[in-house]
Formats: structure tokens, sequence, C-alpha cells
């Protein structure tokens, strides 16, 4: 069952917009090919049963084109002959930005750390390309109508557009937002039970409905609301992001009648999955949060079907459990979220006056962190190493430069690498004599960037 | 140290002793040097055994929740925001950390200070009326909204007669008490959606009666804050009946125009965001529609030649476009 479960998540992170898993699996397909067999082995065995993998098959199979030709590749050569040249890391700005390392990558364009020059703020930049926005039907008006839409939003926890620049020449296009660490996704992803403890959940539920009711007020319904879209930052604020499906009710509409429902089919409520004409908009995101709580809550989905069409049946039924370790306030919560008539589902207010929502459960399990980016659990700037490099001539680094190294001395160099980090415990003072030592040998993060550069050689 | 021999005393104890030193410090008689200096002493000792010191931990739960009780009991808390105004400096600063800490306190789902002040509103009164005195304003203000965060105090605030005095409060001459009123103000306004809404639709006439006056202040920082406030209030879904009703009187699109006129550019900018709901109405009754037609060629003009300088604000430009275009386009209803 767990499994299964932790398939369809996986399906939706590489159909969503940014999935930040992506650019690990392709690290990982780089540097391990044999491990990433193992990994895509269960999903495709059970490609009869899941049906994500049906509906975005051809999607997979497109994308692992270049990859498969690179697995083919690495097969026939042995490990400890596979050359890497470190490259010197060049400097590169955008407008007053530093770019920094890759943070993830969706099927819009690539997301990328970025350090703002004149105010120090760290910031995510999401880059587009236009070529590859042309080829997503309708992907240019939907991301300049998410710009106009993220431009006037400015709450707490809702995801903050601080800049957009455009580079004509190349086509691009820059989003510059508030830096965040990773999605609610990624971390239970990262968990064996696929679930926080009932306060950690508790603590991400009160910020989603607060920037839910702030969204609802600027009469926008979000319709996409899943733990893959909430972000966290590295102070541990929520952020509903991905707005890309989201519509404004006009200023004078008399209701929030709605007639189109796009979202993430797992957590559509039934009046979509029934296909209805028109539903109750705000009722939407009040069902996807609710099958979010159950997510955080539970590791499960209160709706499941091997395919589109048996999960859609499902959700029409409206008929779901929920495990017996839910006691009842959550419970009741739980109920009144996910009621099949849109009209008696609970509505923000009857959330927030909910008794779970207003009593914070005792601290009593240890809380899931947020998963390390390639191996740094402290999310360290990754801007830092460039401008290190621009501004400090290292004479190990030209000597590095012109070295060639195996894949055996890179495992050996990253074995030593971690090995005083383990040891170092989790002060904070030995995590910035960490950093420290970082920039002054710099080769263990030179090598897992330049493995993607690998693949054209 | 010697001194902590006394700190060995229950929550009781201390309550007893700052309410008598309180009391002292009321009557203000030859003694009150020595209670001024009784009541910091014990409002320190309460606060530590809230908050804890930099080497002792906060007092456990039970003893908490015996202060707590002996709070509530002796009346204290409504007694020491009565006489905040006779308290030193630092004694005031924590008065308002006890009171913001008792006042979180939750057994359960209970918030039981919350529950303990609806039954005694006057201290929330009290509060409110802190604005009025300079010296403790600022405390008051912190404590109040603290309180503004709980709906059920809210509640009591906003329906209160008193609620009206914040349209004075907000407008007074020194600055940081009004802006810190101000902050409250919004607060009660915009906090809890629901309630806000209601107030807003039940008090329609008297509010917004109120509210025209700070429109018109002769203080710039008001005017401008209000105006601002005022948008946000009727651009907010959850005051759709509010919006409606506020630009059906033609004496509000009155007031927008001359504010789309002002000197400052910051308030032009502010009143364009309200006009622009007018002109958007699909339904314009027809006094409003009177008005926009009578002036129809001197707005199109106008809006034209409106903030031509911010080129670079795509909305603000689209919006300029529509209204334009909306104005040209108006035409008299026959028969109506």
């Amino acid at each position: 069952m767990d499994d299964k479960m932790c398939n369809i998540s996986k399906s939706f992170e590489s159909d969503g917009a940014d999935g930040s898993t992506d650019q690990e699996k392709e690290v990982s397909n780089a540097i391990f090919a044999v491990d990433d067999e193992h990994e895509l082995k269960p999903i495709n065995s059970e490609e009869t049963r899941c049906w994500v993998n049906d509906c975005t098959g051809g999607y997979y199979e497109d994308d692992l084109d270049e990859d498969i030709n690179i697995t083919n590749f690495f097969h026939r050569v042995d490990s400890n002959q596979i050359i890497y040249q470190s490259k010197k890391r060049k400097l590169k700005l955008v407008g007053k930005y530093v770019m920094g390392d890759l943070l993830g990558e969706g099927s819009y364009g690539k997301v990328k750390e970025m350090l703002d020059s004149e105010t120090l703020c760290r910031r995510a930049v999401k880059i587009l390309k236009q070529k590859k926005l042309r080829r997503i039907p309708n992907g240019e008006q939907n991301v300049q109508r998410e710009i106009k839409l993220l431009r006037k939003l400015k709450h707490k926890n809702v995801i903050n557009l601080v800049d957009e620049l455009y580079d004509h020449e190349k086509q691009k296009m820059y989003l510059i937002m508030e830096f965040c660490v990773g999605s609610l996704q990624g971390m239970l992803d990262s968990t064996p039970s696929k679930k926080f403890p009932l306060h950690q959940a508790h603590g991400y539920f009160l910020q989603l409905i607060d920037g839910l009711e702030y969204l609802h007020s600027m009469r926008v319904i979000h319709k996409d609301i899943k733990p893959g879209n909430l972000l966290l930052t590295l102070e541990g604020d929520l952020k509903i992001s991905d707005l890309g499906v989201a519509e404004t009710i006009d200023l004078f509409a008399k209701d929030d009648t709605c007639f189109i429902g796009q979202g993430s089919p797992a957590f559509q409520p039934p009046e979509i999955a029934n296909g209805l004409e028109y539903f109750p908009g705000f009722k939407v995101d009040i069902w996807s949060s609710g099958v979010t709580l159950y997510n955080l809550t539970t590791g499960r989905y209160p709706f499941e079907g091997d395919n589109i069409y048996r999960l859609f049946e499902n959700i029409g039924k409206g008929d779901f459990t929920i495990p017996d370790e839910i006691q009842d306030p959550l419970r009741s919560l739980l109920l009144g979220m996910l009621r099949k008539d849109p009209h008696t589902r609970f509505t923000v207010q009857q959330v927030r006056q909910h008794p779970w929502f207003t009593r914070k459960p005792p601290q009593v399990e240890v809380r899931v962190p947020m998963p390390p980016l390639r191996g740094d659990e402290w999310h360290s700037m990754t801007v830092l190493p460039y401008l290190y490099d621009h501004y400090y001539d290292d004479p190990n680094e030209d000597v590095d430069a012109a070295e060639y190294i195996t894949e055996h001395e890179l495992n050996e160099a990253e074995k030593k690498q971690q090995a005083p980090e383990q040891s170092n415990g989790s002060t904070h003072s030995n995590q910035s004599s960490k950093r420290g030592g970082r920039w002054k040998k710099p080769i263990s993060c030179i090598n897992i960037r330049n493995l993607p550069g690998c693949k054209q050689s | 140290m010697p001194l902590f021999g006394k700190s060995q005393k229950g929550p009781a104890e201390v309550v007893k002793a700052l309410k008598e030193a309180v009391n002292s410090l009321e009557k203000g008689d030859k003694k009150a040097e020595k209670a001024q200096e009784d009541v910091s002493k014990n409002l320190v000792l309460i606060k530590n055994m809230l908050y804890g010191t930099s080497d002792a931990e906060p007092q456990t739960d039970i003893i908490v929740a015996q202060l707590a009780q002996e709070l509530y009991n002796s009346n204290l808390l409504l007694l020491l925001i009565q006489n905040l105004n006779r308290i030193d400096f630092e004694g005031k600063k924590d008065v308002a950390q006890v009171f913001n800490n008792i006042l979180r306190r939750q057994i359960g789902t209970r918030s039981p200070t919350v529950e303990y002040i609806c039954t005694k509103p006057e201290i929330l009164f009290t509060l409110m009326t802190g604005y009025e005195h300079q010296e403790i304003a600022l405390n008051c203000g912190t404590m109040l909204r603290e309180c503004a965060k709980y709906e059920a105090l809210a509640k009591i605030m906003l329906y209160s007669e008193d609620f009206y005095n914040f349209f004075r409060y907000v407008e007074v001459s020194s600055f940081d008490i009004a802006s810190d009123a101000f902050s409250t103000f919004k607060e009660l306004l915009t906090r809890h959606k629901i309630l806000c809404a209601d107030f807003l639709e039940m008090n329609y006439d008297k509010v917004f009666n109120h509210y025209q006056r700070l429109l018109n202040s002769e203080n710039y920082v008001t005017r401008r804050q209000s105006l601002k406030l005022l948008g946000e209030l009727l651009l907010d879904r959850h005051n759709f009946t509010v919006m409606t009703r506020y630009i059906s009187n033609p004496e509000n699109l009155k007031l927008m125009m001359n504010m789309l006129k002002e000197s400052s550019r910051n308030i032009q900018f502010e009143a364009f965001h309200v006009f622009k709901v007018f002109v958007a109405n699909p339904n314009k009754p027809k006094p409003i529609l009177d008005i926009l037609l009578r002036n129809q060629e001197k707005l199109v003009e106008f809006l034209m030649r409106f903030h031509t300088d911010r080129a670079e604000d795509e909305q603000f430009n689209d919006e300029k476009a529509y209204l334009i275009r909306q104005i040209k386009e108006l035409k008299p209803i026959p028969g109506h």
C-alpha cells in the first residue's frame, strides 16, 4: 500500500511544475546508473496498477530518452575509467542577482538559487524558456496570468514574486521569488511513514488556512492545493505556491461559481470528479486542503484508484475511511472538510473554529526535517563558492582545474568529506567551520555540479 | 543571592503582595516610594515565573495555573491596568509581558484568560482608553493587539461604544501613538474576516460616517492610511455587501473624485484604487451614472494624463485603460 502511494506522489512530482526531487533524480541517473534502475523498477512493474503512470507515460518516456542513453553509456564503461575534469566556476550575474546552483526542475524550466547583490537576500529564480513554454498548451498565457496574480498578492503564507527580468536575446524569463528550501511533499517522501507528527502537521495546516483565507479574500481560488505546492522557507514559514491554474473571480460576481477544475486528480473534490457544470470555487480549496491534511497526518490518501477513471469514480461516490489512529477532533475536522456536498462542507471560518484547529497538539514525536539538498542538510548558500572563486585566487583551485579525476577518486573524496561532517555534530560553530572548509576545498561541490556537464562529453 | 529567599514565595503570596502594593500606590500615601519598589519587585517575580530567567526555567504548569487562578480571583489584571500610569517605566513593560503571556495560556482548546476577560470587559475598555494617556498608550497598544487576536475579545471591542474613540486616537498629534492606534484599529477591522464583515454590515452608517472624517482629516498620514485601508476593506471578498453599498452612494464617489485631484501623488494613487470600483460596477445606480456622465469628458481627459510615469506598472496601466474605455462608453439609461 505504502509503495503504491509513494508512486502516485512521485508521479505527481514529475507531473507538477517544480518537483525538487527531479533534480536529484537527474543527478543520481548520471552517477549511479545501477541504483537508478532499482528505483525505476517498482514504478514500471506497477504500471498496470498505478493510473498516473498510465496517463503520463508519454511524458516519462520523452523525458527519459536522453537519460536512457546515458545509462547505456555508463554501463559499458568501467567506473574507475570515467574521467571528470573540474570546471572553473564562473560567476554569473543576471541583473543585480548572482546565480547559484540548481534547486529543482519542472516542465516549465529550472529553478536556481540566487543572491541579491544589493540587499544580500537569498532568492530562488524560476527560469522560463519561451521555446519550452510554447510547447505547452496555454503555457505562455498561464505564466502571464500567474505573474499578474502573484504581483498583487502579498501575504506571509503566499509565495512572493520579488522581481521579474527578461532576456530577450536568449528568450528567457527570470521570475525571482522568495527563497524556499523545499516542499512538504519532499519532506514526506524523505520519511519512511510518509507522514508528519500531529503537532508538525498542525503547524503547517494553520499556516495553510491563513494563506488560503487571504487568497479567498483577494477572490483567488487556488485549485491546486497539495503538499507539493506548499513550500517552506528556512525559518519554517509555509508558502502556498504555484498559482498556475488559479482563478480570480470577478469583483462583482454574486458568488464564487466556477466552471473549470484543473488541479491534481487525487486532490479534486467530488463535484469536479463527477464533471459538474459549475460548482462553488472556494469549497474546492477546502476539499483539497482536507485531502492535504489527511495526507500529512496519515501518510495516505482518502481516495485511490488504479487509473484516473477509477479514482474519479471513487471520489465521486465520496465514501472514504479514516485510519483508526486518527482520534476525534481531527477526525471530525477531516469529515467536515471532505463532505461530498460542497454546500455543507466546512467554510474557512468553520475550520478556524474547529477544536482541532484551536488546540495545539503536544509535541511528542520528533519533527521531520527538511531533507538535505545534495548532501547538505543545512541548505547552505550555493552562491558563495562562485563568489569565493571570483574574488579569491585559490592556488589549489588552479591545480584542481588542471587535474583529471576518476570516479573512484571522486567517491573517495566524497567519503572523506562526509566523514568529518558526521562526526562534527550539529552545533552552530561546527556548521560555520564546515562551511569555511568547504570554500577552501571546493572539490566536493564542483564534482557533483559538474555531472550534468559531463553528459555532453 | 539572599533576595532569592523571597522568591520561594508561592503564586498566592506574590499576587497578594503585588495587590497590596498597587493599592497603596493608588492611594498615593507616604509610603508611595516603598510601594513603587514593591510593585516592581513583585512584577519581576511574576514575570520570572512565566518566562524564566537566564539561569532559571519558567515555573511548572501547575504553578503557572495557580498564578493565573490567583490573578483572576484577585482581579489584579484590571487593577494593574487601571494604575499603569503610576507604575515605573520597566514595571509598565513587565505588566504588558505578564498580561500577554497569561492571555495566551491554553488548557486544551480553552483559553481561560480569554474567557475570564469576556466576563470582565472593563479590562478591554480600560486598555482602549489607555490611548488617551501618552505615558501608557504604547503599553496598552501591545496588550490590545494581543487581545484582538482572539475573536471573542475583538468582538467585544468592535461592538462597544468605545470603538468609535479609535477614530480620534488615530489622529492624535503624537505620531507614534497615532500609528500604534491605527495598527490596532486596522487589526480589529481586518483580522477576523466574518466578524468584521458582519460588524461593518450591521453598523454601516455609523462606521462610515466616522470613517468619512478620517478621509477628510487635516492630517496627511491619517488621510493616506485611512484611504489605503478603505481600499483594502472594500476589495476584500468578505466585505462584498459593504462594498456594494459603499459604491452606490454618490457622496462617496464625489469624495474619491476629489481625492484623485489631491496634491499628494500617493493619495491620488490610493484614491484611484477605490474610484475604479465605482466605474467597474456593472450595475451602477442612476445617481452614480449621472455623476460619471456629467464628467465624462473631463474624466477621460484627466485619466489620460493620470500618473503617466508609471509605465512599468503593467497592472495599473491595464486598469487605467479599462477605466478610460468604460467611461468613454458610458451612456445614459433611457427610462431609468
